[in-house]
């Protein structure tokens, strides 16, 4: 917890502006929500109940900055889930800041793969993009070893399937709660198999 | 039946098609194809762009949609996909931007990552002033090395003046720096120069390369993607 505060405080030092500071909560707050409402599909400690479902993704690690914009998003119909909104109905802007914290702060377990077929493809477009085809090195915004910065959400251990599913939703427009259309302007130059292949890669990508 | 034939392909289409996330597409503004075009007019979001006071720190953030292909370092691709960036004149930077927002540079790839939805004024500001102080890398692509006397000597005749004894440029102007530039990426855009495919194109440099042959462009590129230029402080006035 004390780890937590320690890093709160140094990341609203370094961004100066151009990053809205971390949101502000109480995480113990946070769980007693978690525990009668999150619990059932993502697990009282974030890493989902359901790895193979591809609607319960894991929330542990995750920034804060970026799981507050989801639940936001989730509110003002944004981003669109039936079980997500009907979830968020009740919550406040407390209870969704509380949320985030305490998620954020849940350990993350390592994600499994299941097809090492697809590692080295995934891997190499994770680094390098497909410069042919004008996709970008997904590292630029999510950093090298997949831990994310701010908006641009942690991805290492994550279930294969959520990944994937984003991917496709992103690439179809059904998701368009992406900052600058990033997202869907990446994955419309992105080949299923390709989707495929960095979902695969960054579910077996270590935690640090 | 003709008719009926495109009727049925069409449906085809349609039906074979994934629907695709609506992303903004790159406009088109007039460049150097049209009539009375001015190169660089001090004109529109890029003299609104000079204007303000970029910042190195915040740039290092808004810098992080370009990196997916620039790279953290700046220095692109070394096979020329993507240029080097690093050590580049802010001006020139704030340009090249501005030109591929308005569409007065064609770059349907960057502008998905560069126009006005994802990055703002301000934002690109402190991304120019953020590349501008990266230290320009000596690794970058070169040429095969084969007619480098020649190309020293058209570099010399051709291009001195304006982009300097060591590829440095000049920021006033709007000259990019030219050493640590990758051979496959400025071989591009001086045949893009040449062949007028490049819309936001200088009119005197137009004129400079319109007779080169290949051979010519390639051996001056390859003398161009040699130069090394001294601490980036020495060169800024």
């Amino acid at each position: 917890m004390k780890k937590m505060v320690i890093l709160a405080v140094m990341v609203g030092l370094t961004a100066t502006g151009a990053v809205a500071a971390p949101p502000k909560g109480d995480p113990a707050k946070g769980k007693l929500i978690a525990s009668q409402v999150c619990l059932a599909c993502h697990g009282i400690d974030g890493n989902g109940t359901e790895p193979t479902n591809p609607e319960f993704p894991k929330l542990a690690g995750k920034q804060p900055e970026y799981l507050l914009k989801q639940l936001k998003d989730y509110k003002s119909g944004k981003r669109k889930n039936e079980i997500m909104v009907a979830m968020v109905a009740s919550l406040t802007p407390d209870d969704m800041a509380n949320l985030a914290l305490y998620f954020a702060g849940q350990k993350a377990k390592p994600g499994v793969v299941k097809n090492s077929a697809l590692l080295a493809q995934g891997k190499k477009i994770y680094m390098d993009g497909n410069p042919e085809a004008g996709v970008p090195a997904c590292a630029g915004c999510h950093e090298a070893d997949a831990s994310g910065y701010a908006f641009f959400p942690h991805l290492a251990g994550q279930h294969a399937e959520y990944t994937l599913l984003q991917l496709k939703r992103f690439n179809t427009g059904e998701r368009d709660n992406d900052k600058g259309l990033a997202m869907q302007s990446v994955t419309i130059k992105m080949t299923e198999q390709e989707m495929k292949a960095v979902a695969e890669y960054l579910a077996g990508v270590p935690l640090k | 039946m003709k008719k009926l034939f495109f009727l049925a392909a069409a449906l085809i289409l349609v039906q074979t098609v994934p629907v695709l996330a609506d992303v903004p597409q790159q406009p088109k503004a007039p460049g150097v194809e049209s009539k009375g075009y001015v190169w660089n007019e001090p004109a529109g979001e890029k003299a609104e762009i000079l204007k303000l006071k970029g910042d190195a720190e915040r740039g290092r953030i808004a810098y992080r949609v370009c990196q997916g292909c620039h790279k953290s370092d700046g220095a692109g691709l070394r096979d020329g996909t993507y240029p080097q960036l690093a050590g580049q004149h802010a001006t020139v930077l704030i340009k090249q931007m501005a030109d591929v927002r308005d569409g007065r540079r064609e770059n349907p790839k960057m502008f998905p990552f560069a126009g006005k939805h994802i990055i703002d004024m301000q934002e690109i500001a402190d991304v120019a002033v953020y590349l501008q102080n990266m230290k320009i890398p000596h690794d970058n692509g070169k040429g095969p090395g084969t007619s480098l006397a020649r190309g020293k000597e058209l570099y010399k005749s051709d291009c001195h003046d304006c982009h300097g004894e060591n590829g440095e440029g000049n920021e006033k102007k709007f000259y990019p720096v030219l050493a640590g530039q990758h051979y496959k990426y400025m071989l591009r855009q001086i045949m893009n120069i040449r062949d007028g495919k490049r819309g936001n194109a200088n009119l005197k440099m137009v004129k400079v390369v319109q007779n080169y042959s290949d051979a010519d462009m390639e051996a001056v590129v390859d003398y161009m993607s040699r130069l090394s230029m001294p601490e980036r402080s020495a060169v800024r006035k």
